[in-house]
Parts: C-alpha cells; sequence; structure tokens
C-alpha cells in the first residue's frame, strides 16, 4: 500500500526533527528532572526526592525507563542529570530528549504493522489507512513531540496487546504486555475491567455457559497461568518497594486525590459541561429561585489546581464520579461478557476510556488519546461506526489546542490537524462501506453541522479572542473549547454506544 | 458484513499481503506519496494537502534561529529586511535611498522598498514598537520572529507558488503528464529545500521575485508573450539578480519576433511593454523624490565598486584563486572586462539556441544555461544566487518525470545545499540544513537508484563521498591552524567542479532538446 509506513515514518520524523526548537512545556522539565533522579538516586529514594516540585508520579517501569535513557543521556549532557539543575535545557538536553520521543515511538510504528498485518486480505486497504492515521495522529504530534510527553510508546504497547488479544495462542502474552503497560502508567488502569473481563471469559473460564444454573467451567491451568504472569510482572515492578514499606508513599504519589475534579484546562467531560452549566446557573439563579453559595462564587475562572467548589449545582465528589465511571463500564463489560467476541474487546476497551475519560476525576483532557486509539480499530467497522468517529476526531485534536498557546506554534497545531482531519476524513469516508441497516440520516448531519462550526468556534478561540481582548478574559475560550468540545466527545460516545447494543 | 479482521487462525509473526495491499514500486519515494491519486482520491483534497503540508515544513524550518539573530552589532539579512520596513514606512519616499546608508542601505529596487512598505504597515499596525525609527534596531522580539516569517510565507504563497503550480499545470499538459505526475512534479519543485532554507531560515524574500519571473515563463508558455514581459520586469524590479535571466528571456522574445516571420510590431509592443512597467515602477521614486532617485537607486543596486567576490562562493573567480591569486596579481578593471568577457562568452550558447529556437519547452533550460554562466564568471556573486540556476533546472520535472532528468536534477539540488551549508552554520542553522537536504535527496530518490549512465554514476557518487568527507573531516579533525578555511576551501572547490558539469550537462540537454523529441516519463 502507498505511501507505506516507512515512508510515512520517514516523512513525519523529518517534521518531527524539524520541531525540536518548538515549545515545550513543563513537562519537559519533569522528564529530565526524573532522569536525574533514577541516575543519581538509588532506588529506594526514587519516590522520596522532592528537591524539585515535578516528584515522580509514574509507577516503577517508568521510572525504570528514564533510569535506561539516564543511562545514554550522558554522553548528551551530563549536566542534565544532576537533581539541582532546575529547568536545565541545554541544546542537547532538548536534543537528546525529543530524540528519544522519535526513537521510543517506532514501538508505535512496529506495533501499526502488526496491526497491518492481522487484518484480513479484504480489509487491508482500511487497516492501513488506519494505521497511517494513527502514526500521523495530531494528537501524539502536539503532546508527545512538542508539549514533550511519552506516550507514542506507552500506545504502541497497548495496540501490541489489544492485537495480541486477537488469538487464544497469545491472551497469555496480552495480559502480561498489558500488566506491563499498566506498570508504566496507571492512567491505562481504566481500560484493565475490559481485559478482566474479556480473558476471564475466553482464557480462564470454558466455552459453555450458562448462567441461569451459574455453570462455570473453571479452566485451573489457565487462571494459575494468568495470575502468576500478572502477580509476576506487578511483583518485578513494585515488589522492591513493598519490601521497603514504601507502598502508601507510593499510592499517594501515583492517585493524588487532593487535586481537584478539573484540570487547569477543563478537560472535555461531563464536569466541564457541569461547571459550564453551574456558572451560567449563577447569573439566572435570582429569577429561578436557587440557592447560591457565595463562597463559591470566588473562584470565578478557576484556573488553579485545587477545590472545585459549585455555587448552585450540587457537589461532586472522587465517590460519585467513581461510582459513575463504573456504572458506564459495566454495561458494555456485560455485554462483553455474554459475546467475547475480539470486535466486541475492542469496543468495550473504547467505551471503557470513553467513561473514564467523561466521568473521571482529575482528567488531563491528553487522556483523549486513551480513547482515540482504540477507536481507530473500529472506525472503518461501517460507515455508521465512521460517522460516529468523525466528531470524536475532531472534537478529540481540538481539544487539545490549548495545550500549545505560543504563536510560533498556531500554525503549526492548526494546519496539522485540519490537514491530517482532510486527508484522512477523505480517505475513511471512501473506504468506509456502506452499512446493510443503513444509516441514521439525522446523527449524520448532527455531525456534519458539529464539524463545520469547529472551524470557526477554533479560528475565535486561537486567534480572534487575542486580538480583540488581549490577555483578558483569558479563561473565556479555554471555556468554549472543553466545552464545545465536550459536546462533540459526547456525541460520539452516545453514538458509539448505540452501535456496540444495537 | 465481512469482518475486519482476518478469521484465519494464524500465528502473530506471519503477515499476509494480497496483491490489492502489496505496495506498488515506485521510482523514488516521493512518488509514493502520490499512488492514491491513481485510486480515485480526489485530486483537490491531495492538491490542498500538498499546499498545506509544504506550509507545515517551511514553517517548522522558520522556527529555527534567522540570519544574525542575537549577533550585535550588525546582525545580519533579517535585521536588514526589517530595517527596510522601517525606513519606507517611517520616512519618506526621497530619502529612503540616502538614509544612514552604512545600516543596510536600501540595495534592491524599488518593488523591495514598495514590498517592504507595505508588510511595514501591516506590522505597525499590530505592534508600533517594531518599525520604530532608530529604535528598533536590533530587536530581538518572538512576535516580531513570527510576524516577519509569516510575512515571507505569505508572500510566497501569493506569489511563488501560484506560479509554479501554473507552471506545472501548463507545461506538463504539454510535455503529457498525468494528474499524478504534475502532482509529483508539483510537489518536487515545492520541497526544494535550498529556497525554503534561504527564504525561511536565512531569511530573505527570494520567492517573491521567482514567483514574477515563473509567472514571466507561465505567460511565455501560455502565449501572453506581453503580459510576461511585464512579470519579468516585476521580477528584476524587485531584486537585480533576476537579471541572470535577462538574456535568455531577450533571445528568446527577439527569436518569437523573428522566427518564423519577423514581426516588428511585436517588437515594438514588447519594448513598449518593457519600458511601460519600467516607467510604473519608477514613477513613485521620481514624483516623490525626484530624478536624482534614479542614479542613486542604480547605485545602490549596482555596486561595482566593489570586489570581484566578497566571500567565498564556488565560482570561477574564487575557486581558481587558489592557485592564481587573481585580485593580487590583475588590476579591478582588467578583472571587470574579464569577468565581462567570460560571462558574456558563457551566455552566447544557451542565448543562440534560443534564438534560433523560440520553443516553449527549452525555456527553463535556457534560463538555467545562462544563469549558470552568470553564477559562474560573473562579479560579485554572493552564495544565495545558486538558487537563479537551480530553481528553474528543479522545474524542468514539471516537464519529465525520466530517471534520467531526476536523478541529476536531484543532485544539483544535492551539491546547491551543500554549497549553502557555510552560510547556514553561520546561521545557526545546522538541524535545519541536515534534515531537509537528507530528506529532500531521499524523497527524489537519491538513496535509491543510480543514473544509468556510467559518468553520471561516477560524479554522483564521487560527489556524494566528498560531500561526507569534507563534513567528517570538518567535524573530527575541526579547525586546522595553517589553513584555516580548509574545508570551506574545500567546500567551494567541490562546488565549482560540481557546478561546471552541472552547467555542461545543462548545455548538452539544451542542445539535445533543441534537436531531438520531447521525454516523457517512464
Amino acid at each position: 500500500m502507498n505511501p507505506t509506513l516507512h515512508e510515512t515514518t520517514i516523512a513525519a520524523t523529518a517534521l518531527k526533527l524539524l520541531l525540536f526548537p518548538a515549545y515545550k512545556s513543563t513537562d519537559f522539565e519533569v522528564h529530565r528532572n526524573w532522569l536525574a533522579i533514577t541516575y543519581s538516586q538509588p532506588v529506594r529514594r526514587w519516590y522520596y526526592e522532592t528537591t524539585s516540585p515535578w516528584t515522580l508520579d509514574y509507577p516503577p517501569f517508568f521510572a525504570v525507563f528514564e533510569w535506561l535513557l539516564s543511562l545514554l543521556a550522558q554522553f548528551f549532557d551530563s549536566d542534565m542529570l544532576i537533581v539541582n539543575n532546575l529547568g536545565y535545557s541545554s541544546n542537547s538536553t532538548v536534543f537528546f530528549q525529543r530524540l528519544s520521543v522519535i526513537f521510543t515511538e517506532l514501538i508505535f510504528v512496529y506495533a501499526l504493522y502488526k496491526l497491518v498485518g492481522c487484518v484480513s486480505d479484504t480489509s487491508k486497504q482500511s487497516a492501513h489507512a488506519i494505521a497511517l492515521s494513527l502514526l500521523l495522529s495530531p494528537g501524539l504530534l502536539i503532546i508527545d513531540h512538542i508539549h514533550f510527553q511519552y506516550n507514542g510508546f506507552m500506545n504502541g504497547l497497548l495496540l501490541l496487546s489489544i492485537l495480541l488479544a486477537r488469538l487464544p495462542t497469545t491472551f497469555l502474552s496480552s495480559a502480561m504486555l498489558f500488566a506491563a503497560v499498566l506498570c508504566l502508567k496507571h492512567i491505562y488502569l481504566y481500560l484493565a475491567p475490559a481485559y478482566f473481563v474479556y480473558l476471564l471469559r475466553n482464557y480462564c473460564l470454558g466455552p459453555n455457559i450458562n448462567l441461569r444454573y451459574m455453570f462455570f467451567h473453571i479452566r485451573s491451568r489457565n487462571c494459575i497461568l494468568l495470575g502468576a504472569t500478572i502477580i509476576g510482572i506487578f511483583g518485578a515492578s513494585f515488589g522492591p518497594f513493598v519490601y521497603w514499606g514504601q507502598l502508601p508513599h507510593l499510592a499517594a504519589r501515583l492517585f493524588p486525590f487532593s487535586r481537584g475534579l478539573c484540570h487547569v484546562y477543563w478537560a472535555p467531560n461531563v464536569w466541564a459541561l457541569y461547571s459550564f452549566v453551574d456558572r451560567a446557573l449563577v447569573y439566572f439563579a435570582p429569577q429561578l429561585g436557587l440557592h447560591v453559595q457565595t463562597a463559591a462564587i470566588k473562584n470565578i475562572t478557576r484556573g488553579i489546581i485545587g477545590g472545585t467548589a459549585f455555587a448552585v449545582l450540587p457537589e461532586i465528589t472522587p465517590r460519585l464520579t467513581f461510582l459513575l465511571t463504573v456504572i458506564f463500564q459495566i454495561l458494555p463489560l456485560m455485554k462483553l461478557f455474554m459475546q467475547p467476541t475480539f470486535d466486541n474487546f475492542i469496543g468495550t476497551v473504547t467505551l471503557c476510556a470513553f467513561a473514564s475519560f467523561l466521568f473521571g476525576w482529575h482528567v488531563h483532557e491528553k487522556a483523549i488519546l486513551l480513547v482515540m486509539v482504540p477507536f481507530s480499530l473500529l472506525a472503518l467497522k461501517d460507515n455508521r461506526y465512521f460517522t460516529t468517529f468523525r466528531s470524536l476526531a475532531v472534537a478529540g485534536h481540538f481539544s487539545l489546542f490549548p495545550l500549545l498557546f505560543t504563536a510560533p506554534e498556531l500554525p503549526i497545531k492548526f494546519v496539522y490537524t485540519v490537514t491530517w482531519l482532510l486527508i484522512f476524513l477523505h480517505a475513511f469516508e471512501k473506504l468506509a462501506m456502506a452499512s446493510p441497516i443503513g444509516s441514521d440520516c439525522v446523527f449524520d448531519r448532527l455531525t456534519t453541522l458539529f464539524i463545520l462550526f469547529t472551524i470557526p468556534v477554533a479560528i475565535y478561540t486561537s486567534l480572534v479572542h487575542g486580538l480583540l481582548f488581549g490577555d483578558k478574559y483569558e479563561f473565556l475560550p479555554l471555556v468554549v473549547t472543553s466545552c464545545y468540545s465536550a459536546v462533540g466527545i459526547m456525541v460520539s460516545w452516545i453514538g458509539l454506544l448505540r452501535l456496540y447494543f444495537a | 458484513m465481512p469482518d475486519l479482521w482476518s478469521t484465519d487462525v494464524q500465528e502473530f509473526k506471519t503477515t499476509t499481503e494480497s496483491a490489492l495491499s502489496r505496495p506498488v514500486p515506485v521510482p523514488f519515494p516521493l512518488a509514493s506519496f502520490f499512488q492514491p491519486l491513481r485510486r480515485g482520491a480526489s485530486r483537490y483534497v491531495v492538491l490542498s494537502a500538498l499546499l498545506m503540508i509544504a506550509f507545515l515544513y517551511r514553517w517548522a524550518v522558520g522556527l529555527g534561529p534567522y540570519s544574525g539573530m542575537a549577533a550585535p552589532p550588525m546582525y545580519g539579512d533579517f535585521e536588514a529586511q526589517r530595517h527596510w520596513m522601517e525606513l519606507t514606512t517611517q520616512l519618506p519616499m526621497k530619502e529612503w535611498y540616502w538614509h544612514d546608508l552604512e545600516w543596510w542601505g536600501l540595495d534592491y529596487p524599488p518593488l523591495t522598498a514598495y514590498h517592504s512598505w507595505l508588510v511595514g504597515i501591516i506590522g505597525t499596525f499590530i505592534n508600533p514598537t517594531w518599525f520604530k525609527l532608530y529604535d528598533s534596531r536590533g530587536l530581538d522580539d518572538e512576535l516580531l520572529k513570527v510576524f516577519m516569517r509569516a510575512s515571507v510565507v505569505i508572500s510566497e504563497y501569493l506569489i511563488y507558488v501560484p506560479a509554479v503550480m501554473l507552471f506545472v499545470w501548463a507545461h506538463g499538459k504539454q510535455a503529457g503528464l498525468s494528474t499524478y505526475e504534475k502532482a509529483i512534479a508539483l510537489a518536487a519543485i515545492l520541497f526544494q529545500p535550498s529556497l525554503m532554507l534561504i527564504d525561511h531560515g536565512h531569511f530573505q524574500f527570494n520567492s517573491v521575485m521567482f514567483g514574477f519571473a515563473f509567472f514571466a515563463v507561465d505567460c511565455f508558455i501560455t502565449d501572453h508573450i506581453l503580459l510576461g514581459s511585464l512579470f519579468f520586469v516585476l521580477s528584476i524590479c524587485f531584486k537585480q539578480m533576476a537579471l541572470y535571466y535577462a538574456p535568455a528571456v531577450f533571445a528568446y522574445l527577439l527569436g518569437l519576433c523573428i522566427f518564423p516571420r519577423v514581426d516588428i510590431q511585436r517588437l515594438f509592443y514588447l519594448g513598449l511593454v518593457v519600458i511601460g512597467t519600467l516607467v510604473l515602477i519608477f514613477a513613485p521614486l521620481i514624483l516623490f523624490g525626484g530624478p536624482e532617485q534614479i542614479q542613486q537607486c542604480l547605485f545602490r543596486v549596482f555596486p561595482f565598486a566593489r570586489g570581484l567576490w566578497e566571500d567565498k562562493v564556488a565560482n570561477f573567480w574564487c575557486a581558481t584563486n587558489v592557485v592564481l591569486k587573481f585580485r593580487e596579481t590583475f588590476a579591478p578593471a582588467t578583472l571587470q572586462l574579464a569577468s565581462l568577457g567570460a560571462t558574456l562568452a558563457g551566455i552566447l550558447p544557451p542565448c543562440v539556441l534560443l534564438f534560433l529556437n523560440p520553443e516553449k519547452r527549452l525555456l527553463p533550460l535556457g534560463l538555467s544555461a545562462c544563469a549558470w554562466s552568470f553564477f559562474l564568471f560573473s562579479f560579485q556573486v554572493h552564495e544565495k544566487s545558486v538558487l537563479l540556476p537551480l530553481l528553474p533546472a528543479t522545474l524542468l520535472l514539471g516537464g519529465s518525470l525520466s530517471q534520467d532528468t531526476v536523478s541529476w536534477v536531484v543532485w544539483m539540488n544535492n551539491i546547491g545545499m551543500f554549497s549553502l551549508w557555510p552560510l547556514l552554520r553561520r546561521d545557526g542553522l545546522v538541524l535545519q540544513y541536515i534534515v531537509m537536504s537528507v530528506f529532500y535527496a531521499w524523497l527524489l530518490g537519491t538513496f535509491h537508484r543510480l543514473p544509468e549512465h556510467w559518468f553520471a554514476k561516477l560524479t554522483h557518487v564521487g560527489s556524494y563521498c566528498a560531500i561526507l568527507a569534507i563534513h567528517a573531516a570538518e567535524q573530527y579533525v575541526g579547525t586546522v591552524e595553517r589553513y584555516p578555511d580548509l574545508w570551506v576551501v574545500g567546500n567551494v572547490l567541490l562546488c565549482f567542479g560540481s557546478y561546471v558539469i552541472a552547467w555542461a550537462w545543462t548545455l548538452r540537454r539544451l542542445w539535445m532538446e533543441t534537436r531531438g523529441g520531447k521525454q516523457k516519463t517512464e
């Protein structure tokens, strides 16, 4: 298939190399700090080092990954490995770190090769298009190569573990890989229920199930194997810290619930819409006769990490968000339990990711990548799936725009995303087969309208607002971005739910 | 509904590839990106995507440093352009060519001044401090950089890109290229790395000059002679470097007036258009500044008081200077005469050929050959002037994507990039240089296929090895005490030798084309 993955990777890498001088966020310093900590400190002290405010808050495998990188880093600029060099960003440091993102992303490219390989002959073209769309994802470019993170290679491992779950012979490898991914970044915990149910049903239990009589056939050998594998991986990762009695401290680092419901930039989820409605109701409260909590009005812009207080609507607790996430995950999980096909597995992974994104506590907008990667695998099943995918593609990428707010990067994020959308929405539309059931015209038109309307909204939030108001009302474009994207993402979610349960 | 996933119980390791999914063998990687055109992709989507992707690479290059960034006391070309925007917006027209000539005095013809004025007006509207008289010298503001880079991109997309698109469309149609081939040619021209690095890295507005020049070529190949002359005069009035093309254009137009039958009327109208355009361009200057403006302008634009060359450049005088010390042996006047003589001798063959065979498909070759002669033998040549012969050579791809053409054109461009290395290294554009030169070389198949003829093989492989050797030596051996300019001189010698071969190839190709028929793609 032309262009091949290998050619596209080269072209994309050329662009990513040219982006080395671009803006980098504090995440760059975060990772430099972690390189320094893992290189210069003994393992015992990794989670206790607090010289820098950017403390280690990823699971141990990621710390090991940083340690491995630091071994190479010393040949580029050993000064970056000194913990006290806060904010150190010499040219060699930038070069090394950005290069490491590009290199580790090759795992993602490998996973995409495997994706195209797994697919039946008639669908090779579609799979190739999907692979290219993931390779060139604007989300990865914005987050990994400019803002600076390492999502590429972790998504690669995730994708590999999903693909390995296709055939019974590789279930164990899939579980092993997924456990390893969990130990790299615990955000993937949201997808764990899908794996659990899928493997339980297909691997641990026999094929015949009778719920009425509670008849299960437990395949004890498989259970033991699976259990041992997972315990082995987690043991290798967390074992030393358990031995040193550091587990509670680690847990506090990994799951910081003291942070507020919404992140600095509101992730485009239900709570963003909730906050917006709350703010709007503040103005209408007197007419509607609603009680307003005056204390909450003080943090009117709420751009800070901290407690979020609602003036009119009821408070949201972590427990509530957890409950909602669980409910909306259980629904697809139940269907997966009854029909544990590979297709349903991907659908469930996507829906679990959706549920956690939309209802979770302190969600980062970057987590939308977690939804987009598995959803891409479904996008070309037929044109109804494609329609549903469209609004996510547009809304999801648009929601990432506030991450790059500097002037030189503005044209890049805009033009790159528009180009990607143009190429792949066009390609997907040609490749998506007509559904035998027929598509929902209303839904189709709504998503088209949403996509078209995104253009003026994007121009307003990125350009016009700055020109008209300068630095004033800084929260306004952020609120508009979050809420507008949230609508698009929710529409996509509801669409997928309908298709999944149809 | 057929399932996306394979129902065969295959091992994870094996992959199957049906005929539908196997990649089509392509002559060079760039062609692979346009294969979807052959499978029914919309040409408008592909074209829009190509233009946007070309923009992305340009803007990414622009993220790097510019000429003279944070380099007092004089800074560089960026400051020069900014200064011209400053003086054209803040001072009356009669002072433009006289104001503070020591600090980057205006030394391009009036169209550059008008263009700077326009950009300056827009910039002043956004932020007046950028172009404040005297206060804004050496200004190092991030938003100013973004604005200036944007002005280059916008100027390019308004003038150069349409000109190139028109050329590929018209010339490609005449040469019988398919849509797929035309798209490849357009991409190959748009991604030309030297222009990208100079305009969007070092910082200049060469693309405007080339845009006007290529609009002229577009008009010539679509039989709009008078309009073409107008555009060509505009090109010269933007940057006098376009005069490198003037003899070829003149020969071509004269040929059109003589063959197949003598057409004095056409000649008369051509002269009228040329003079009329010149009058139009200079009119505002004279009206607001008086007639002495013309003399001062010409004095600034053609600085004959300067020497035979300034910096090390890969032309005849600088290269042979290693052996024969010209500047010490001969008087300036003698050298000027020698340079003039050599240049005239050099441009004679292509001009005569164009005069006798004023055919449209010979234009790019003629322009390139003429420009080569100027570059190699002329006065005060800058290394950036290599763009003048290189770009029409790249335009050749719009007429033929045969392996011979592609391999020679990309070789010329690769050498061109190498010759710009000393300049780019001074600017701090090392990353951009490496990425764009290697990327473009890869795109056009430098690493895939060698040319067929033994001489071409020898030349190409030999020069590439020499380039790698010089880069490696510069990196690992470093500066040699006795010969501090050793590697630059090596660069100059290699490039000069290659340019002579390139010039010879262009002349030979021109000769063959006047004899034989058109060449099609393979």
